[in-house]
């Protein structure tokens, strides 16, 4: 199939998704019928002001954080040159949670706002793992790059889960949060998203090239004149950021990362060139998806979409490692 | 007639053998049934419910669940069981060491909350167990009555819950004829909403004060079919006629919805119709004296109610 035909088709699911994920909710007179003429004309309906004031600015988080974790994901992946490497199974997830957690329980910790909470929980939890396994400059060690991700992730979980038995408000806070609950998604919250979600395209398509180059190996990249040190940092960074802002916008959503580079080189091959853009489609479908999931599981009330995602991933986390033989 | 001297003696020896526990009193509860010594002195409670049946009998409890916040103890309570007892920790998870050093006599507990550290507390003391955080009224009530009891209290039940009942039917008598409105309580904790529905203890409070839901009933009684968390289409879609708002946080979530067709176009947004409480005593308090504290906030909004 020729690859144009594979993107339109990725590019179609996508639509389709945000299509079903903007129609299903719990007013009944929205339909798929009338979804796109209350979306583009205003007739001051009140059905016009759940699909743009309520699921639109939803559909666009989905969307976006579906694009950041699944670029984050790729970027981790080509940098370490391990297929198991995300952002969940690295702990810089789980560090981004911490430090809104950290932000919610203690307001005097906070620095700037959430969002900033999140990426310096996500740089610093990526820095730990990185740090543990061997260093941006040293030859990371697979093994203990996912040993220290899992160690590094559980520490901070443990902290979020501490939350969950202090008093009963604070905690039913971080609950919906670390779950991942989307459904009072406001456009505020989703506007700061497209920008991290456009850079996070572009770095990562400037860096396509050097992510081919890296998957030869440190010192035949050297050799064509990429700096895997260099690369190693920016891509880290890259993955720490986008996670830290979807985590601050949604709460720690896992297994995308992981899942979507994986499925997408299945289906486009090894070279990043088409990579970055298909595994940019195919996290905002998956995400898009388990929206539309989340919203009809347990109809009229929804299921938080981190639980969803969870839901998918971790049996395919399970698939990955049965079938990665050279793990350490 | 020797014979009978030596039954007589045997009873009188058996008599005075099960004496001691003949004072015993055999309660049944949620989680078992539980012999509790005869008006126990050094009571430990687990939910603001337990404190509320406790104050209505005029006993003190010496430990309390209270979150780690002595205010949360409201004066109507500490008018009665004053301030000489010690904070257990929190509802969601006590802490058994400061329980046992206190040396209870009798704990109660929470059914849902507190079932799977039952048997730990059931080795400090007698632990009775009572469905305050998902119940009704009605249970809370049933459980009040099964407290007074166990504390040896039964008359001064009965007295209380006669002026109880005195006092909501004047209440109700005020209120009036509501069977044309529904209402909803919710909490609003800045984050989201969340909707009681009418098997939690406000709705069934509500419905007993003849209001209506317009929330489907839920089949079973746990807690997220009795806390329901609510997005607010799913609220545009209830579309109560009242609204009573208890806010954890200011400016609330619903704040922030002020300007938005589907929160403006709420049935008791637009007709003015929502009333702010205090989220602690509508949210957490619950049995016989925090009932009378909803009662008369709720004769009040029905007098503001725009009609």
């Amino acid at each position: 199939m020729p690859v144009a035909i594979r993107f339109a088709l990725l590019a179609a699911a996508v639509l389709i998704a945000a299509l079903l994920s903007l129609t299903i909710g719990q007013r009944s007179d929205v339909g798929i019928g009338n979804v796109l003429q209350l979306l583009f004309v205003d007739d001051g309906s009140l059905a016009r002001s759940a699909v743009v004031d309520l699921r639109l600015p939803r559909t666009l988080i989905a969307g976006l954080i579906g694009i950041n974790l699944g670029l984050a994901g790729l970027a981790l992946q080509a940098v370490t040159r391990n297929p198991l490497a995300s952002e969940s199974v690295l702990g810089i997830n789980q560090g981004a949670a911490l430090g809104v957690a950290l932000a919610l329980v203690f307001p005097a910790l906070m620095i700037g706002n959430l969002d900033t909470m999140a990426i310096i929980g996500a740089v610093l939890a990526g820095a730990v793992t990185f740090g543990i396994a061997g260093g941006l400059g040293g030859r990371l060690d697979s093994m203990r790059l996912i040993l220290a991700g899992v160690t590094v992730g559980a520490f901070s979980f443990a902290f979020v889960r501490f939350t969950f038995t202090l008093e009963d408000n604070l905690s039913r806070l971080v609950l919906s949060w670390t779950s991942a609950d989307i459904s009072a998604a406001r456009f505020d919250q989703a506007l700061p998203l497209v920008f991290w979600a456009a850079g996070g395209l572009t770095v990562s398509t400037f860096m396509a090239h050097s992510f081919n180059i890296l998957a030869l190996g440190d010192g035949a990249s050297q050799g064509l004149g990429v700096d895997p040190r260099r690369m190693r940092f920016i891509g880290a960074m890259l993955a720490a950021v986008l996670t830290g802002a979807s985590v601050a916008a949604a709460g720690p959503v896992m297994f995308v990362g992981l899942v979507i580079p994986h499925l997408c080189r299945l289906w486009f091959g090894s070279n990043h060139r088409l990579l970055v853009p298909a595994v940019a489609l195919g996290g905002a479908g998956l995400v898009l998806s388990a929206d539309v999931v989340s919203k009809l599981v347990r109809f009229p009330y929804e299921t938080p979409l981190g639980v969803i995602c969870a839901l998918i991933g971790a049996p395919y986390f399970l698939y990955a490692t049965l079938r990665a033989r050279h793990m350490a | 007639m020797f014979n009978r001297t030596i039954l007589a003696t045997l009873a009188g020896v058996i008599m005075l053998a099960v004496a001691p526990l003949a004072q015993a009193v055999e309660i049944k509860h949620d989680l078992g049934t539980t012999e509790v010594p005869d008006e126990p002195k050094r009571i430990v409670v687990l939910e603001y419910s337990f404190v509320d049946s406790l104050a209505a009998v005029g006993v003190a409890p010496v430990g309390i669940a209270d979150d780690d916040t002595r205010e949360s103890i409201v004066p109507a309570y500490t008018a009665v069981i004053g301030d000489d007892w010690k904070s257990v920790g929190t509802r969601k998870s006590p802490s058994l060491e400061v329980i046992a050093s206190l040396q209870p006599d009798l704990i109660i507990a929470d059914t849902s909350r507190h079932e799977a550290i039952y048997g730990a507390l059931s080795e400090i003391a007698p632990t009775i167990a009572f469905d305050s955080l998902t119940g009704t009224y009605q249970v809370a009530l049933e459980a009040a009555k099964t407290i007074a009891h166990a504390v040896g209290k039964d008359a001064e039940m009965e007295a209380r819950l006669a002026e109880h009942t005195t006092k909501m039917e004047g209440f109700k008598a005020a209120i009036g004829d509501v069977s044309a409105w529904s209402a909803q309580f919710i909490v609003d904790n800045g984050e989201g909403i969340f909707l009681h529905s009418p098997v939690s203890y406000n709705g069934s409070l509500l419905s007993w004060f003849g209001f209506k839901n317009n929330m489907t009933t839920p089949d079973g009684h746990t807690y997220e079919e009795a806390i329901v968390k609510t997005s607010l289409e799913q609220l545009s879609e209830i579309n109560p006629q009242v609204i009573i708002r208890g806010k954890y946080a200011d400016p609330g979530l619903t704040d922030s919805w002020v300007g938005q067709p589907l929160y403006d176009n709420v049935e008791a947004v637009k007709t003015g119709n929502l009333f702010d409480v205090n989220a602690h005593e509508w949210s957490r308090l619950r049995g016989v004296i925090a009932s009378e504290v909803s009662g008369a906030n709720l004769v009040e909004i029905v007098k503001n109610l725009k009609k």
